[in-house]
C-alpha cells in the first residue's frame, strides 16, 4: 500500500518514475550506481560508520532531515540492520525504503537465502568485494593500521585475537568490475594467505541492488511510513 | 602467588595510609587498566594486595571501573578493537593476581557458568572478557567456545550441572539462536535449574525480554553482578535487568 503511495505521489508530480534519494554505504557505490536513472540521487557514506553503530544512525538521520525539504518521493537506505546502526532513524515526511537484511553481504550475494546458506556452511567467513577492498577494511589493512599505533608484536596479537576464528576469505564477484577485477581478486587472495585460511570465490548478484534503486521493493524490502522509526524487530523473524 | 601479611579481608585502610592516598591508588589502577598498561596493573594490584586492601575493593573500585571506561569508549567509537583487547589483557593480569586469593577466602566457587557464542557466530572478544570477569569474581566457567548449537549448550549445562547458561552473539542474524536455546532449555525441563543470561553488542533489553532470558547483560563489566543476583547472592552495581 505504501509503495502505491510512493507511486501515486510521483504521478501527481507528473513523474514517470519516483524521484528517490538513496543513502548508501561507500562499499556498494559501484553496484548501486550502475542502475542510476535520471531521477535518482545518491549520497554515499564512509565505511567507518560501521565501527560505531551510534554514529551511523546520527549521520543517516542528519541526511534524511536535510532531504525532508527536497521533493523526493522516498528515501532509500543502502544499508541493512547493520548491527542496529539504523535503529531509531526516521523520516518526518517521506517513506523510507530499506532492504530487510542484516548486513550488506546479502545484497552482494543477491538473496537472504544464499547468505543463510553460506553462513551455515562456513560461519567463519570474511567476505570481500572490490568495493569493500577499496573503501572498507581487509585483514591486511587492519593489521597495517594496528601496526601504525602499536608495536609489531602487539599488532599481530590483536589481529590474531580478532581473526582467529575465521576459516575462509570469500571474494564475491558482483559483476560490476569486469575489467579491473583482477587486482581486487589478487588482494583478496593475499589476505587469505596472510591469515593462512582458505580462499574461495562466490558469484554475486545484481538483483537486490537493482531492486533497491528501481523497485518494486518486494519481500526483501521494508517500507517504513513517515514519522515511524526503524526498529530492530522489523528485521527479525522470531 | 603473593603472600599477604594479614588476611583481614575487611581491612580497608592500613595505619599510616590516608583515605586520600587509597582513592588515588584506586584511580591509578583504573587508569592503568583503561590505558592498557599491563605492567602498572600488575605492580599496583600486587602492592595493594600486600597493603591489605580488600580484594573486592581492588576488583570493584580499581580493575572493573577501568575496564568499564574502556568499554564505554569503545561503544562511543573513541576506542577500537585493539584498545579493547589490550585493556582486557591488562584486566586479566590484575585478576590473575586476585583470583587465587579470592579462592582462598571463599573456598567454594560462587556458581558454575556454561558460556558460549551462539550458533553460526564466531565472535568471542566480548565472551572472553565476560569469562575473565566471572572467573575473577569466583565463578567456575565452562567455556564451550563459539558456533554453539542449542543442543550443545543444553548438554553442557546438564553435564556440568551449571546454574547459569550465558550466551553471546555479535550479529543480528545469529541472535535468534538465543531464543532457540532458551526454548530448548525449557523443553528439557531445566527451566528452574538453570538461569539464562544473554549479551552481545546487538542484543537489547527488549530482545532479551522477548525471548524469555532471565538476565540481560548490557556490557561485559556488569556480568559478575548480574550472575550473583541470578543466584541470589547480594551484588551492587547492576545495570541491566534480572527477571
Amino acid at each position: 500500500m505504501i509503495i502505491e503511495n510512493v507511486i501515486k505521489e510521483c504521478q501527481i508530480k507528473g513523474r514517470k518514475n519516483p524521484k528517490l534519494l538513496i543513502l548508501g554505504c561507500a562499499v556498494m557505490e559501484q553496484e548501486l550506481r550502475q542502475f542510476q536513472n535520471g531521477q535518482t540521487e545518491f549520497k554515499f557514506f564512509d565505511y567507518g560508520l560501521h565501527r560505531t553503530p551510534e554514529n551511523m544512525a546520527k549521520s543517516l538521520q542528519t541526511e534524511i532531515d536535510r532531504a525532508s525539504e527536497g521533493d523526493y518521493d522516498g528515501v532509500v537506505l543502502g544499508y541493512g540492520l547493520c548491527s542496529n546502526g539504523i535503529v531509531g532513524v526516521q523520516s518526518q515526511n517521506k517513506p523510507l525504503i530499506i532492504p530487510r537484511i542484516h548486513d550488506c553481504i546479502t545484497l552482494f550475494l543477491g538473496s537472504p537465502e544464499s547468505y543463510r546458506e553460506q553462513s551455515a556452511k562456513h560461519p567463519g567467513t570474511y567476505y570481500l568485494t572490490p568495493g569493500w577492498i577499496e573503501k572498507g577494511q581487509t585483514p591486511i589493512s587492519k593489521y597495517e593500521s594496528y601496526a601504525q599505533s602499536y608495536d609489531e608484536e602487539t599488532a599481530r596479537w590483536v589481529l590474531h585475537e580478532e581473526m582467529k576464528n575465521y576459516t575462509r576469505i570469500a571474494f564475491i564477484d558482483t559483476g560490476v568490475y569486469p575489467l579491473e577485477l583482477e587486482p581486487y581478486r589478487k588482494i583478496a587472495h593475499q589476505n587469505a594467505e596472510f591469515l593462512g585460511i582458505n580462499y574461495e570465490e562466490l558469484p554475486g548478484s545484481p538483483l537486490l541492488f537493482k531492486e533497491l534503486v528501481c523497485g518494486p521493493w518486494g519481500k526483501d524490502f521494508l517500507i517504513v511510513e513517515k514519522g515511524q522509526s526503524i526498529q530492530q524487530e522489523m528485521f527479525l523473524d522470531l | 602467588m603473593i603472600h599477604r601479611e594479614k588476611k583481614f579481608n575487611s581491612v580497608r585502610i592500613q595505619p599510616g595510609l590516608g583515605e586520600e592516598k587509597f582513592e588515588m591508588t584506586f584511580n591509578r589502577l583504573q587508569q592503568a587498566v583503561f590505558l592498557r598498561d599491563c605492567k602498572t596493573v600488575k605492580t599496583l594490584t600486587e602492592r595493594m594486595v600486600m597493603d591489605g586492601v580488600d580484594l573486592f575493593e581492588i576488583l570493584n573500585q580499581g580493575l572493573i571501573p577501568g575496564m568499564l571506561e574502556a568499554s564505554e569508549r569503545f561503544r562511543r567509537g573513541e576506542f577500537f578493537i585493539p584498545e579493547l583487547l589490550m585493556s582486557s589483557r591488562a584486566l586479566k593480569i590484575g585478576l590473575s593476581i586476585l583470583r587465587p586469593l579470592i579462592q582462598e577466602i571463599r573456598e567454594n566457587v560462587l556458581g558454575r557458568v556454561v558460556i558460549g557464542t551462539v550458533k553460526f557466530d564466531l565472535h568471542d572478544i566480548g565472551k572472553n572478557l565476560v569469562i575473565i570477569l566471572l572467573e575473577g569474581n569466583g565463578f567456575e566457567i565452562i567455556d564451550i567456545g563459539v558456533d554453539v548449537s542449542p543442543e550443545k549448550f543444553v548438554k553442557a549445562v546438564e553435564k556440568n550441572r551449571a546454574q547459569i547458561l550465558a550466551m553471546s552473539s555479535l550479529l543480528t542474524s545469529t541472535m535468534s539462536w538465543m531464543k532457540s536455546t532458551i526454548e530448548l532449555v525449557h523443553a528439557s525441563g531445566m527451566n528452574g535449574l538453570v538461569k539464562t543470561m544473554v549479551g552481545g553488542a546487538p542484543v537489547t533489553s527488549i530482545f532479551a525480554r522477548n525471548i524469555g532470558a532471565d538476565a540481560y547483560c548490557r556490557e561485559a563489566t556488569s556480568a559478575p553482578a548480574l550472575a550473583k543476583r541470578l543466584l541470589g547472592i547480594e551484588a551492587n552495581g547492576q545495570t541491566s535487568f534480572v527477571k
